[in-house]
């Protein structure tokens, strides 16, 4: 991973209080040299690889299991990428899917930190053609 | 330790295995070296002819060229992997859309490595989210302690 620059992604869980524009005024009021970008699903956070790590680690502190992040390939703005100079966004139907999931993972986070026993879910089974036979079946 | 996720570019796998203290090998960290340092016009769509070369140690030379393309990015991440996460049963529109073979190719190469695996049902309720964060984080809990162990 290269030290030099990181892009990184922080994305908001649907469930959390927390909206894009708290999101990057609070990186703007930590003070670093870093570029942000806000988003709809939360901002991009650009800069050495050191100060970008721990702008995350204090952002987190806003919503600690409701702020996800990931990096980024493509710098900020990069005219490959970017919307507003018609770049391609071939990852954005993979962050809508991720979007949705989050609620449940940041459940997960939140029964973790409570120390919750989570229990097998049984497998579904496939329905046998007997019973499909009688749901079929008009009387 | 080096954790490979499946679908490498997942962003709740990436982000979990960062909270548990490992390093997550995705495929956003091996394009990045190809963005900033290979003057191509816009990876992975377009590739150079060592990532082509590359490819052929993971898949032969009759399978499909987007094949050995996503292998020739992904094959040298599950080298350098200690352990992968894999996330199953989830929408078609999550992970690098396009290839199944690709995926199950991918499977296969975790598997030759005989490293610790531990594969996830992706969330669609909260029940389920918890049981995959609970999976995740006693995996890579056991994994720390592997490593006092060795």
């Amino acid at each position: 991973m290269s030290e030099e620059r990181e892009t990184r992604l922080l994305m908001i869980s649907p469930s959390s209080h927390i909206t894009p524009d708290q999101l990057t005024r609070t990186i703007h009021t930590i003070g670093k040299r870093v570029a942000v970008k806000e988003t709809c699903y939360g901002c991009l956070v650009e800069g050495p690889s050191a100060t970008v790590r721990e702008i995350r680690d204090e952002v987190r502190k806003l919503d600690p299991n409701g702020i996800f992040s990931k990096i980024r390939a493509y710098p900020c703005g990069d005219p490959r990428r970017c919307r507003a100079q018609h770049g391609t966004r071939p990852g954005f139907a993979q962050l809508e899917t991720e979007w949705k999931a989050l609620t449940y993972i940041e459940a997960g986070l939140d029964a973790s930190d409570r120390g919750e026993k989570v229990q097998e879910i049984p497998a579904k089974k496939q329905l046998p053609v007997t019973e499909f036979k009688k749901i079929c079946e008009v009387d | 330790m080096k954790v490979f996720i499946d679908p490498p570019n997942s962003m709740i796998l990436f982000d979990l295995v960062e909270r548990f203290g490992h390093e997550p090998l995705s495929t956003m960290a091996a394009l990045q070296e190809r963005v900033d340092n290979i003057e191509i016009d816009m990876p992975p769509m377009n590739v150079t002819l060592d990532d082509v070369v590359k490819g052929l140690k993971y898949a032969g030379i009759e399978v499909p060229s987007g094949i050995r393309g996503r292998l020739a990015v992904w094959g040298p991440l599950i080298d350098q992997a200690d352990a992968a996460i894999i996330m199953d049963g989830a929408p078609f529109a999550f992970g690098c859309i396009g290839c199944e073979r690709s995926n199950l190719m991918v499977k296969y190469l975790i598997q030759r490595r005989q490293i610790p695996v531990v594969t996830v049902e992706y969330p669609e309720t909260e029940e389920q989210g918890k049981l995959a964060v609970a999976k995740i984080r006693d995996f890579l809990k056991g994994l720390e302690n592997k490593t006092e162990v060795d």
